[in-house]
């Protein structure tokens, strides 16, 4: 048989034979030896997987292996809670083979987990070089550029995770954020609306909607979207919003109503005092005053609320404020 | 190997363990309700708000970062002051110069953007002891805002500079505006001291770094000062340029150690270790200024409230259905 034909009767038998077996002849199947490994991580058995991933195990893989072992037991770290140990696997996985976008998008991750965004930024973007519609390091970018308040590179950055996945509601309620931190309310009510098409039972995108209708000067409808919220299970967050927003609406009565349910539910609550507060200003600025006296406190290290309080007490309690109010 | 399905998710756990929920506090929620209430308060019902740029050089770009995070959170600003590179920033913003534009304007600045700070002018200024003219500072300023005087900016505006001759610091609040910017830049030991007025101007900077005193002038109530001061400590000064900016830079920076205390509210991106002419660097001013005011928004919008409170009372104690 000449060399050519024995050539295109090899080409014949082998072409159609799947990948993994094509070089059956010169070793071990592609990713076989991790096989039994990686039952196990599907299991659950974190530990046994770290025992598996020897030192003396990996030095026998090959490239591809190799590199999967090192996320493996990155993540196993990090599902036994030991981030420390798991950002290690991946700075080493990462460095042994640098254009590994799961393994750069892992340790990304980590380093925006614990804050340390400026080498977190890096490692997204590199990733992005050997993947760019990756929508993980998209969603990375997008919250570390918000966090450090580049809120149109985050906007940026949604939308392109978003064009990857348009199905994770949680995103679109991130995207709403930014937007409305960008006084964007129509943008973000969009947003929300993809959100609980996907989850409908979200209370967390109808709190977020409620802003964005009082974005919008629409009270009734941010106060009918809480009201939506705390029916699907919102917390004492809700009434907070409620009794503070009843009060710009120019309902101080009803107001100092939802205060005391507030106050019912979570006492000495800041916002529910404030709204009683409010409440009886106009008529007794001293019974306002002693109102917030438990809450007020001009320590500049005070929490915020604190120091309203005992803003609004000092303005409450001035002379000519109480001579106003007691002279005949 | 595509990664198995537990891997996929494990993975996805990662990720959905950034996601937040809305500040439902009562801290963040009481802040939010009466920054609405100040941002939308008459002005007799608010502190006259000042921002104050402070001097800084290429530094000073960071204060572009800064007003774009004001600007995003609708900070309400009435008046602004500003010293050299705070007065050539802040005279943008006062004239509403758009921020895409000023973004754009700072990222192609040079160290001889707008003077004749060239390499050959150098050797000329120290060869043949002439100092050099800033007219091309002028001229890029008014590229910008035209030939607008103080009266015709959106926003009252003062800048700051110095007589070279007695020390004094000499307030602009009227005339050409692009002038009055260019002496307040007038970087002493380079350019010639800029005859205008009856006086022989320079930087400053040298008498009045952060120009508190100047917001409060233009009737600033409660002033929110951006510093872009050195950290001369870390600087090795090697030639005649080097030597001049450290020298000013220690100066500034004594200068400023009192004039922080009169602001209100500060915001001080961390550009100290960018050199007054490391043009290479300005993005990272510009972003320093953008990360460092993010920070401190809620800060600054907690310490505005709280300056408000006493003019929002009366108003709240009037009528209960005036909320606006």
């Amino acid at each position: 048989m000449s060399h050519c034909a024995a050539l295109a009767l090899a080409t014949a038998l082998l072409a159609p034979a799947p990948a993994a077996a094509w070089w059956w002849p010169l070793g071990p199947a592609y990713g076989h030896p991790l096989k039994p490994i990686v039952a196990l991580e599907g299991e659950g058995h974190f530990a046994a997987v770290l025992d598996a991933l020897s030192p003396a195990f990996l030095q026998n893989l090959r490239p591809n292996d190799l590199r999967d072992a090192y996320l493996m037991r990155g993540e196993s770290f990090e599902a036994l809670n030991r981030p420390d140990a798991a950002l290690g696997e991946y700075q080493l996985g990462v460095s042994l083979f640098p254009k590994s976008v799961a393994l750069l998008v892992h340790e990304a991750s980590l380093l925006h987990r614990d804050e340390l965004d400026e080498h977190a930024l890096v490692l997204f973007q590199r990733a992005l070089v050997y993947d760019r519609k990756n929508w993980r390091a998209h969603l990375g970018l997008a919250e570390i550029d918000r966090r450090l308040g580049f809120l149109d590179r985050a906007v940026t950055q949604y939308s392109l995770a978003l064009e990857e996945d348009p199905y994770d509601a949680g995103v679109w309620r991130d995207d709403a954020e930014v937007l409305l931190a960008r006084r964007e309310p129509e943008a973000a009510e969009y947003a929300l609306g993809r959100a609980l098409d996907i989850d409908p039972k979200s209370s967390d995108a109808h709190v977020l909607l409620a802003f964005a209708r009082r974005a919008q000067d629409d009270l009734p409808g941010a106060l009918a979207e809480l009201d939506a919220a705390a029916r699907l299970g919102a917390g004492v967050g809700v009434l907070r919003a409620k009794t503070l927003w009843l009060i710009e609406a120019g309902r101080p009565a009803d107001a100092a109503v939802e205060a005391r349910v507030l106050l019912a539910k979570a006492p000495g609550d800041p916002a529910g005092l404030w709204a009683l507060a409010r409440a009886a200003l106009p008529s007794s600025p001293s019974r306002a005053a002693e109102i917030l006296a438990p809450l007020a406190s001009a320590d500049p290290e005070a929490p915020f609320s604190a120091r309203a309080a005992a803003a609004l007490r000092k303005a409450a309690l001035r002379p000519d404020r109480v001579a106003a109010k007691t002279s005949p | 190997m595509r990664p198995p399905a537990a891997l996929a998710l494990v993975f996805l756990a990662c990720a959905s363990l950034a996601r937040a929920a809305p500040d439902l506090s009562a801290d963040a929620l009481l802040r939010d309700h009466l920054w609405r209430e100040v941002r939308t308060a008459a002005p007799d019902r608010r502190p006259k708000v000042g921002l104050v740029l402070s001097a800084g050089s290429l530094r000073g770009v960071a204060h572009v970062g800064v007003i774009r995070v004001l600007e995003d959170a609708e900070f309400p600003i009435d008046v602004v002051a500003g010293t050299s590179m705070g007065a050539v920033v802040g005279s943008f913003y006062a004239g509403g110069v758009p921020m895409a534009k000023m973004w754009s304007i700072a990222k192609g600045l040079r160290v001889d953007s707008g003077n004749n700070l060239s390499a050959r002018r150098l050797i000329s200024l120290l060869l043949f002891d002439r100092l050099l003219s800033s007219a091309n500072a002028e001229r890029m300023i008014r590229r910008t805002l035209g030939s607008r005087t103080f009266a015709q900016l959106l926003k009252p505006f003062a800048c700051v500079s110095m007589d070279i001759y007695t020390g004094e610091a000499i307030i602009f609040r009227d005339g050409d505006v692009a002038t009055a910017v260019r002496a307040s830049m007038n970087l002493p030991g380079i350019f010639e001291p800029l005859e205008y007025r009856h006086r022989f101007l320079t930087d400053g900077g040298v008498v009045d770094y952060i120009p508190i005193d100047a917001a409060r002038l233009l009737g600033a109530q409660w002033t929110l000062a951006s510093v872009t001061e050195t950290d001369f400590t870390a600087a090795r000064p090697k030639s005649v340029l080097d030597a001049l900016e450290q020298v000013i830079d220690i100066r500034g920076s004594y200068l400023s150690r009192e004039q922080r205390k009169q602001a209100d509210f500060l915001i001080e991106p961390p550009v100290g270790r960018i050199g007054m002419f490391d043009s290479q660097r300005i993005p990272e001013a510009l972003d320093k200024g953008v990360i460092t005011a993010a920070r401190r928004l809620p800060a600054a919008e907690e310490s505005l409230i709280l300056a408000s409170i006493p003019l929002l009372e009366p108003g709240w104690a009037a009528d209960p259905r005036l909320f606006r």
